[in-house]
């Protein structure tokens, strides 16, 4: 076994840089606004090569989750937690929810951005609820 | 739409062959490494000639499959084709319907060979399989996310949180494809369960249990696929028409799983639907047995409502109450599948396709069975492939 790693192309350095940052930014289009991740050289929406790097506001839904009992890499020993989470943003991401896990049914829940350490990658950006107002 | 409906009945199968499965993985569970990729290639290859009853210089195609390579394996079986390819099980056999209808071959062999399980291949973890071809295989693993397996699990527990469709429900997938590996020969897993032993069955990536994941074996299979003319004149066997075939891929927002979690395939599924239907002039209710690629449990389900067997949100319950197994409504992956009978990426279902209408599924045959719908939705590729008499 090893330690996972981050696919790292030329679009992607540049996000991490801002993740170790604690600022996680995606490129924005300069032409039709959409956000794209994973980083890219062109909009898959308008096919713009145009871009700036935007920090995401932070917050985004749950829209799934799984909970691994098999251990795939040393630096992830099992049982640990995945959440599909849609930022407000648009993009979907893979993310690890920290702290307390809900009861039942994840899907909908409300999360923001909060940044762990990791011994193989430094800083990567993880999720954890926000307290709902009852 | 004109050109693909030409498609239909303009090829059939007319040979089969396969590796012993289950005396190789025997060998494989005992430490010996009985053959390579090629060599489960050709033990196939042999088989299906003698099943067809061509000789080897008839063949004038080669498509070998994505695990080894054209040019190695065309050396290997002495083929110097008119025209040649390297494609998956699905789009191998539409591959070859084309190349016939367009006369760039008339006897076309599909050739598939896997040694994944004596050559320890991963489909998870740091050497994970496909991540070049799949960047949603490899690119999510700062946060541990890996395994095909895991995309399906991340991808049905939405599906259940929003249809309302249960962990039991699913259960049916993996204890009616064990019912039929029982009463076929050629499968690995020949022990009945239980919908209580699934359940208490241990969770790999959650919501998916073991019994929810396909088998890692080696073994080898291989189609001749002739245009329909020359199968009438020289299969030894009734020649298997293929009746229509379909393909919509949703390659748009892949990576962070877009098509998965927000439509469940569904656009996808539909459109290919539409197309295989249509081409083949034939609807869900005339099919007598589905073939699925179940490299997970889950594709079941979503392929039932997907290509319209049951109503939208229906299929947890359509499974435990009408039946996908032999003894239910609609007998699916009547071989075992990916689950309990051999992973052959996809091949083995087209082979167990082609059995049933021949008439030779033995202990396992539905009856009166004139048409078998295949389709696979790997990563959003929606295929399909109607066969019949
Ligand atoms: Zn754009």
């Amino acid at each position: 076994m090893a330690n996972s790693q981050a696919v790292i192309s030329l679009y992607d350095e540049p996000m991490w840089e801002s993740i170790r940052a604690h600022d996680w930014k995606l490129q924005q289009c300069d032409d039709c606004s959409e956000f794209r991740y994973p980083p890219a050289a062109n909009c898959p929406h308008c096919l713009s090569m145009d871009y700036h790097w935007k920090p995401l506001k932070g917050r985004g839904t749950i829209l799934s989750w799984v909970i691994y009992h098999r251990q795939y890499f040393d630096n992830f020993p099992p049982p640990y937690n995945v959440v599909a989470v849609q930022l407000d943003e648009g993009p979907i991401v893979m993310s690890n929810l920290v702290g307390p896990e809900p009861e039942g049914n994840w899907v909908g829940l409300k999360v923001e951005i909060c940044y762990g350490e990791d011994v193989a990658i430094g800083t990567v950006p993880k999720m954890r609820l926000i307290q709902q107002s009852a | 739409m004109a050109i693909a409906k030409s498609l239909s009945r303009v090829a059939a199968v007319i040979g089969i062959g396969e590796s012993d499965y289950v005396g190789d993985h025997a060998r494989v569970r005992a430490g010996e490494r009985p053959h390579d990729s090629y060599g489960y290639a050709a033990i196939a290859f042999n088989k299906a000639l003698k099943d067809a009853g061509i000789e080897r210089d008839d063949i004038d195609g080669l498509i070998v499959g994505p695990t080894i390579a054209y040019e190695r394996m065309g050396e290997l079986l002495g083929i110097n084709p008119t025209w040649g390819s390297q494609a998956d099980a699905m789009l191998s056999v539409i591959e070859a319907c084309m190349a016939i209808q367009t006369g760039m071959a008339e006897v076309v062999a599909l050739v598939y060979g896997n040694d994944q399980r004596s050559a320890a291949i991963q489909y998870g973890g740091p050497e994970a399989m496909g991540g070049n071809m799949f960047l949603s295989y490899i690119y999510h693993a700062p946060w541990g996310f890996t395994s095909q397996g895991a995309l399906y699990a991340m991808m049905f527990q939405r599906f259940m949180a929003l249809t309302g469709c249960t962990e039991a429900q699913l259960g049916e997938v993996a204890v009616a494809q064990r019912l039929h590996a029982s009463l076929n020969p050629h499968a690995l897993m020949k022990k009945l369960i239980t919908i209580e032993d699934y359940m208490a069955s241990r969770y790999i990536c959650e919501p998916l249990h073991l019994f929810d994941y396909c088998l890692i074996n080696d073994g080898g299979v291989a189609l001749i696929i002739t245009s329909s003319d020359y199968a009438k004149r020289n299969a030894k066997k009734k020649p298997v028409l293929i009746h229509g075939v379909g393909r919509y891929d949703a390659n748009k927002g892949a990576t962070s799983l877009e098509p998965r979690l927000l439509d469940f395939y569904r656009p996808a599924q539909e459109r290919c639907a539409e197309q295989v239907f249509n081409m083949a002039g034939l609807g869900p209710k005339d099919i007598d047995a589905v073939q699925i690629y179940d490299s997970f449990s889950c594709h079941v389900p979503l392929a039932l409502e997907g290509y319209g067997y049951c109503a939208t949100g229906d299929v947890g319950r359509f499974m435990a109450e009408e039946g996908i197994s032999l003894k239910g409504k609609l007998p699916v992956n009547t071989g075992g599948g990916h689950l309990s009978e051999t992973y052959m990426q996809g091949w083995n279902h087209q082979v167990e396709a082609v059995r049933q209408v021949r008439g030779e599924g033995g202990g396992r045959q539905v009856e009166n069975c004139r048409f078998v719908h295949y389709n696979s939705d790997v990563a959003g590729k929606a295929v399909s492939i109607i066969y019949g008499s």
